[in-house]
C-alpha cells in the first residue's frame, strides 16, 4: 500500500546518515532491542517476512470465478510502482491488465504465463518491499496446494518437472535396462529407441542425475524428424499416454504439434456454461421420464392436403402446436419451479432447441397456444435463422415455460433430455418410423417427457402425454383453434 | 558488546568537540567527545564533524557498554525529529471569476497540521486500496467508486470547515465519509455489507451518512439542489454554518445545477458549490463533454475560484476564503482540479479512454500525498522516518479494520423492514421482501 510518499521516503533514507554508518549499525546494534529501528530497507539482510505482499487472483469482472494468466509484464526482481501493470488476465469476458496499488519488488511469480482456469483468490505472486531480499522470499504453504490442486491445467513449469520426475521414477522402478553410461533406461524409452533405431548415447538426457527420459527421446525425434523403422506389429498407442513430452512453454496448444497426432480444443466458455447448467439440473432436480408412442400418419396426410393448398408446415410445427395445446389442458406442466413453489405460467412460451456451431440454444415461441401452425412454423424458421447467425437477443431465448428438443428430424429414434431449470419439463422428440400393424404400415413417433418429479406427478405427466398423443393423432383439432372450454376446465384441475 | 539499549536523547548540547546528551532518565547524563560520536564513517572528514554534531539533534541515539566497559554512543538511522514547526507554502495561483480578491497565495502550515493532513490523506488512500482489493476478492460486491487521487480535496476542505457545517457529495463518497467522522471500519464494513457499517451495511458504497454529512448520492447531480436546500436550512435556523456541495465535472453539465445556483444566489444562501474536476465524467473527458471546462466560471452570476485540487493546503485556504465569503455574500463555486487514478467504478479498468502513461505521470508528478510529503520533509516539518512510521501505522490500522469488516456479522433478515417507517404498523410487509420474514415492529 505504499505510494509516492513512501517512495520518496525510501529514496531519501538511502541518503540518510544512518546509511552512511552501516558498519556501526551492523556490527554493534543488530539483534538488539533497537533492532526495529534498524530494519531499514537498505540494510536488512534477513529474508523478509515482514512486508511480504501476497497477490491473489483478482476478480476483474462481476461474474468471473476463474481466469487465465496470459502473460506477466514484470519479471521476478523487477521494481513495481503503484499503477504498474503486473500481468494480463483473461476473464470470462476479455483480457484485462492487472495493475497494482502496491510498491515494492515482484519477488516470486507463483502462477506463470499461459496458465488456465486459475480460481479467484488463488495466490499468484508475492511482492516484497523495496530493499528486501526478494530472492529468499518465503513462499507460503498455501501457494503449493492451489498451484497443484488448481486442477484442470497445471502450470507448464509444474507439468514439466512432474513429468520428468514421473518418467525418472518409472525408469528407476519398472523393469529397467542400463544405458551405456550406467544409467537406467525405462522400458518405454527403450522401446522408443528401438523403434526409431536411435543410440541412447546420441540423445542428451535431462532426467535426475543424467537419466534418459522418454521426453528427451521424443524431442530428439522431433528435432531430427526421424521416422520409425519398418514395424512388424502395429504400434500401440503408447506415445499418447502419460509421459508424452510437455507442450512447448510459449505457445498454447492450438494445432497439432509436430510429432503429436491429436489436437487440443480448449473448452469454450459457452460449453463450460452448458456443462455447469446441465450438471446443476441433473444434480438438483429429480428427473423422471415417461415415453409415449403416437401415430403421425394423420399429420402426414394433413400436410399433404395443406401442401396442395400452398401451405407448407412441418411435422415439428405440429408437434409444437400439439404440445402448446396439451400444456393448456394440463397447465401444471407449463410452470416454473422456484423456491420450492410451482408457479403456473400465464402463457405457453415454448423454448425450442436449435443447434448452432457453438452449442444448443433455445429461442422461444411465445404464446404458442394462440398461434396457428403456420405462424409457429414461420416463427421457428425466423428464430432458428437468427440463432445460427448468433443474432438472438437475450429476450428471445431467456424465459420460456416448456422446452422441446427434436432430434427426430435428424433421425434419432428416441432419447431423453435434461430439464432446463427453472422449467419443470422438457420433451424429447424422436423420429417417425414405420411400424407394421394389422391395418398396414403405421408411421409412429416416440416422445419422452423428462419432468421434475417434485413439481409434477406421474399422473399429470401421463395426462399431458395422452393429450399430446390425442392432438397428434387428430391434427384437425389443432387447426380448429384453441379449445377454450377444455382449457378452462383444465385450469380447474 | 553487551546488550544495547536504544534511548532517545531528550536534549543535547554540543560544542566544537563534545556533545552532552541528556538521555532518558533511566540512564544518565553523559558527555561524549565528538570523536566518540559515530564519526567512524571514513567518508566523514574531520572538518565536517561539527556539522555532523549539529545534525545530531534530530537523530536517535544508541548507547551501550563495550567489553572494556566504556560507553559507546551510536545512532540509529534517520532523523526522528523535525527541525521546523511551521512552513509557508506558495500555492499554484488561483483563478478568479467575479471576485476582486481571492484566497491567499501563501499558506501557512504547522507541524501538527502537517501530521494531521498527511495521516488523513494516507488513510483514505490505503482504505481505498484495501477496498479495491476486497472488491477483487469478491468480498465487496455491487457498486464501488474509489477516491484515490482526490484525497487533497476532502482533507483540505474539512480542514477549513467545522463539524457544524454540512457536506453533501456524489457517489464517490468513501473519502468524505471518513473525513466526516466515520471510522475506517465503519466505511469498509459498509462496503462489505456488515452491521458495523455506518449505514448498518444497508447502503454500500454510495449511501454512507453521518452527522451533518448528507451522504453519497446515487443519482448524478441530484445532490446539488439538496445541497442548496441544506444551505437554506442553515440560513433558516440562523446558524453560522455553510453547506459544502460537491459534484463532478460530468454532473456539471446538468440543468438542475443551474436551477440550484439560481435559487442559491437569489436568496444568497451560505452554499459552497464544489466541482471536483477529475477530468473524466465516467469515461468521457471533460473536454469532450463540456462547452466550457472553466467550471469555476460556469455559475455565471455566482463567483468562482479555480484551485489546485492536488494541493491540500491550497484547497484548505480556498475553502477558508469561501466559507468566509458565503456567510457574508451568498454562494460561491470552487473548482478543484484533481485526478482519479482508478476507473469510474470497479467495472471500468480506466485505461480505455486515457493512457496508462497519463495516469503514471500524474502519480509521479502531481500525487497529492507524494507532493505534500515532499513539501513537509523539504521544509523540515516532518521527517522521512516519521512519515514511514505513520505509513506503517496506517497500514496496520486499515488492515485491522478490513479484517473486522470481513468478520463482522450481517444484519438479520428482519432488518429488511426497519427504518422504512417511523412508526411501522404491526406486522408490516414490504413488497419484494420475502414474506416468510415479518417486520420488526419495534
Amino acid at each position: 500500500m505504499a505510494t509516492a510518499a513512501q517512495k520518496i521516503c525510501s529514496r531519501l533514507s538511502k541518503s540518510s546518515v544512518a546509511f552512511r554508518f552501516p558498519s556501526l549499525l551492523r556490527s554493534e546494534v543488530r539483534n538488539s532491542k533497537c533492532h526495529k529501528y534498524l530494519q531499514s530497507r537498505q540494510i536488512s539482510a534477513s529474508p523478509a517476512v515482514y512486508g511480504t505482499i501476497k497477490l491473489d487472483m483478482p476478480s476483474l469482472s462481476p461474474t468471473m470465478e476463474q481466469g487465465n494468466i496470459v502473460k506477466w509484464h514484470k519479471k521476478e526482481g523487477d521494481t513495481v510502482s503503484p499503477g504498474d501493470v503486473l500481468c494480463e488476465i483473461e476473464t470470462d469476458k476479455a483480457v484485462i491488465s492487472m495493475d497494482t496499488e502496491e510498491e515494492g519488488i515482484l519477488a516470486k511469480v507463483i502462477v506463470p504465463d499461459n496458465t488456465k482456469n486459475v480460481k479467484v483468490g488463488t495466490l499468484i505472486a508475492l511482492m516484497v518491499e523495496e530493499g528486501d531480499d526478494w530472492k529468499n522470499v518465503e513462499i507460503p504453504a498455501e501457494a503449493v496446494k492451489p498451484a497443484a490442486a488448481a486442477g484442470s491445467a497445471p502450470s507448464p513449469a509444474t507439468a514439466t518437472s512432474s513429468t520428468a520426475q514421473t518418467a525418472g521414477g518409472a525408469a528407476a522402478h519398472a523393469g529397467a535396462d542400463l544405458a551405456g553410461d550406467g544409467h537406467l533406461i525405462g522400458p518405454s524409452v527403450k522401446k522408443l529407441l528401438q523403434e526409431y533405431n536411435i543410440q541412447a548415447s546420441s540423445v542428451s538426457p535431462s532426467g535426475p542425475g543424467g537419466a534418459l527420459l522418454k521426453g528427451d527421446v521424443l524431442s530428439y525425434i522431433n528435432t531430427n524428424k526421424l521416422d520409425k523403422k519398418a514395424q512388424e506389429a502395429p504400434s500401440p498407442a503408447a506415445p499418447k499416454l502419460a509421459s508424452t513430452p510437455p507442450p512447448p512453454l510459449a505457445a498454447p496448444p492450438v494445432g497439432p504439434a509436430a510429432g503429436e497426432n491429436y489436437v487440443d480444443i480448449p473448452l469454450t466458455n459457452m460449453r463450460r456454461v452448458i456443462a455447469k447448467r446441465l450438471t446443476e439440473s441433473k444434480m438438483t432436480i429429480p428427473h423422471a421420464y415417461a415415453t409415449i408412442d403416437s401415430n403421425v400418419g394423420a399429420i402426414a396426410e394433413l400436410r399433404e392436403t395443406l401442401k396442395a393448398d400452398g401451405i407448407k408446415v412441418s411435422v415439428n410445427d405440429f408437434i409444437i402446436k400439439a404440445s402448446a395445446l396439451a400444456l393448456q389442458r394440463v397447465p401444471r406442466i407449463n410452470g416454473i419451479w422456484e423456491n420450492e413453489t410451482l408457479k403456473l405460467s400465464p402463457s405457453v412460451d415454448i423454448s425450442v432447441a436449435v443447434a448452432t456451431p457453438s452449442g444448443l440454444i433455445t429461442p422461444i415461441v411465445f404464446g404458442a397456444s394462440y398461434l396457428s401452425v403456420d405462424q409457429i412454423g414461420n416463427t421457428v424458421k425466423e428464430l432458428a435463422g437468427k440463432a445460427k447467425e448468433g443474432k438472438l437477443q437475450p429476450h428471445e431465448y431467456q424465459g420460456g415455460s416448456f422446452s422441446i428438443s427434436n432430434l427426430g428430424m435428424f433421425g434419432i429414434s428416441d432419447f431423453t433430455a435434461v430439464i432446463n431449470p427453472p422449467q419443470v419439463a422438457i420433451m424429447a422428440v424422436g423420429t417417425s418410423r414405420s411400424v407394421a400393424s394389422m391395418s398396414g404400415n403405421l408411421s409412429k413417433m416416440k416422445v419422452t417427457l423428462s419432468y421434475n418429479s417434485c413439481a409434477i406427478s406421474e399422473v399429470e405427466a401421463t395426462r399431458f402425454l395422452e393429450e399430446f398423443r390425442h392432438l397428434i393423432e387428430h391434427p384437425q383439432t389443432m387447426l380448429a383453434g384453441t379449445n377454450l372450454d377444455t382449457a378452462a376446465e383444465a385450469f380447474a384441475f | 558488546m553487551v546488550p544495547v539499549e536504544e534511548v532517545q536523547v531528550l536534549h543535547a548540547h554540543w560544542s566544537s568537540d563534545s556533545i552532552t546528551g541528556y538521555i532518558n532518565p533511566k540512564f544518565y547524563i553523559d558527555t561524549f567527545s565528538v570523536d566518540r560520536v559515530p564519526c567512524q564513517d571514513p567518508g566523514l572528514k574531520q572538518e565536517s564533524k561539527q556539522h555532523s554534531c549539529m545534525m545530531l539533534s534530530s537523530f536517535r541515539f544508541v548507547i551501550g557498554r563495550s567489553p572494556t566497559n566504556s560507553w559507546i554512543l551510536g545512532l540509529t538511522q534517520g532523523c526522528n525529529m523535525s527541525t521546523a514547526t511551521e512552513m509557508t507554502h506558495d500555492v499554484v495561483p488561483y483563478k478568479l471569476h467575479r471576485l476582486e480578491q481571492g484566497p491567499d497565495v501563501q499558506v501557512k502550515c504547522t507541524r501538527d497540521e502537517a501530521i494531521k493532513y498527511y495521516k488523513q490523506m494516507r488513510t483514505i488512500r490505503v482504505m481505498e486500496t484495501t477496498a479495491s482489493n476486497l472488491y477483487k476478492s469478491k468480498i465487496i460486491r455491487g457498486f464501488c467508486h474509489l477516491y484515490s487521487g482526490q484525497e487533497a480535496v476532502a482533507v483540505g476542505m474539512e480542514a477549513s470547515i467545522t463539524p457544524d457545517d454540512s457536506v453533501i457529495t456524489a457517489y464517490r463518497a468513501h473519502g468524505w465519509t471518513y473525513m466526516r467522522g466515520i471510522s475506517v471500519k465503519g466505511v469498509l464494513a459498509e462496503l462489505t455489507g456488515r452491521s458495523s457499517g455506518c449505514a448498518l451495511g444497508k447502503g454500500g458504497s454510495m449511501h454512507m451518512y453521518s452527522k451533518n454529512f448528507y451522504g453519497g448520492n446515487g443519482i448524478v447531480g441530484a445532490q446539488v439542489p439538496l445541497g442548496a436546500g441544506i444551505a437554506f436550512a442553515h440560513r433558516y435556523k440562523g446558524e453560522d454554518s455553510v453547506c459544502v456541495t460537491l459534484y463532478g465535472d460530468g454532473a456539471a453539465n446538468q440543468g438542475q445545477l443551474f436551477e440550484a445556483f439560481n435559487m442559491a444566489k437569489l436568496w444568497d444562501l451560505p452554499a459552497i458549490f464544489v466541482c471536483e474536476n477529475n477530468g473524466f465524467g465516467m469515461g468521457t473527458s471533460a473536454e469532450r463533454a463540456a462547452a466550457s471546462t472553466a467550471y469555476y466560471s460556469r455559475g455565471d452570476y455566482v463567483p468562482g475560484i479555480w484551485v489546485d485540487g492536488m494541493d491540500v493546503l491550497a484547497v484548505k485556504e480556498a475553502t477558508r476564503f469561501a466559507k468566509d465569503y458565503v456567510l457574508k455574500n451568498g454562494p460561491i463555486l470552487l473548482e478543484t482540479a484533481t485526478y482519479r487514478y482508478h476507473g469510474h467504478s470497479m467495472s471500468d479498468p480506466g485505461t480505455s479512454y486515457r493512457s496508462r502513461d497519463e495516469i503514471q505521470e500524474v502519480r509521479q508528478t502531481r500525487d497529492p500525498i507524494g507532493k505534500f510529503s515532499e513539501l513537509a520533509t523539504s521544509s523540515g516539518l516532518l521527517t522521512k522516518e516519521e512519515i514511514k512510521k505513520m505509513d506503517d501505522e496506517i497500514k496496520k490500522e486499515v488492515a485491522a479494520a478490513a479484517e473486522a469488516a470481513k468478520a463482522d456479522p450481517e444484519l438479520p433478515p428482519e432488518e429488511l423492514y426497519s427504518y422504512i417507517y417511523k412508526n411501522p404498523p404491526a406486522n408490516i410487509r414490504v413488497r419484494g421482501c420475502d414474506d416468510t420474514i415479518w417486520g420488526a415492529t419495534k
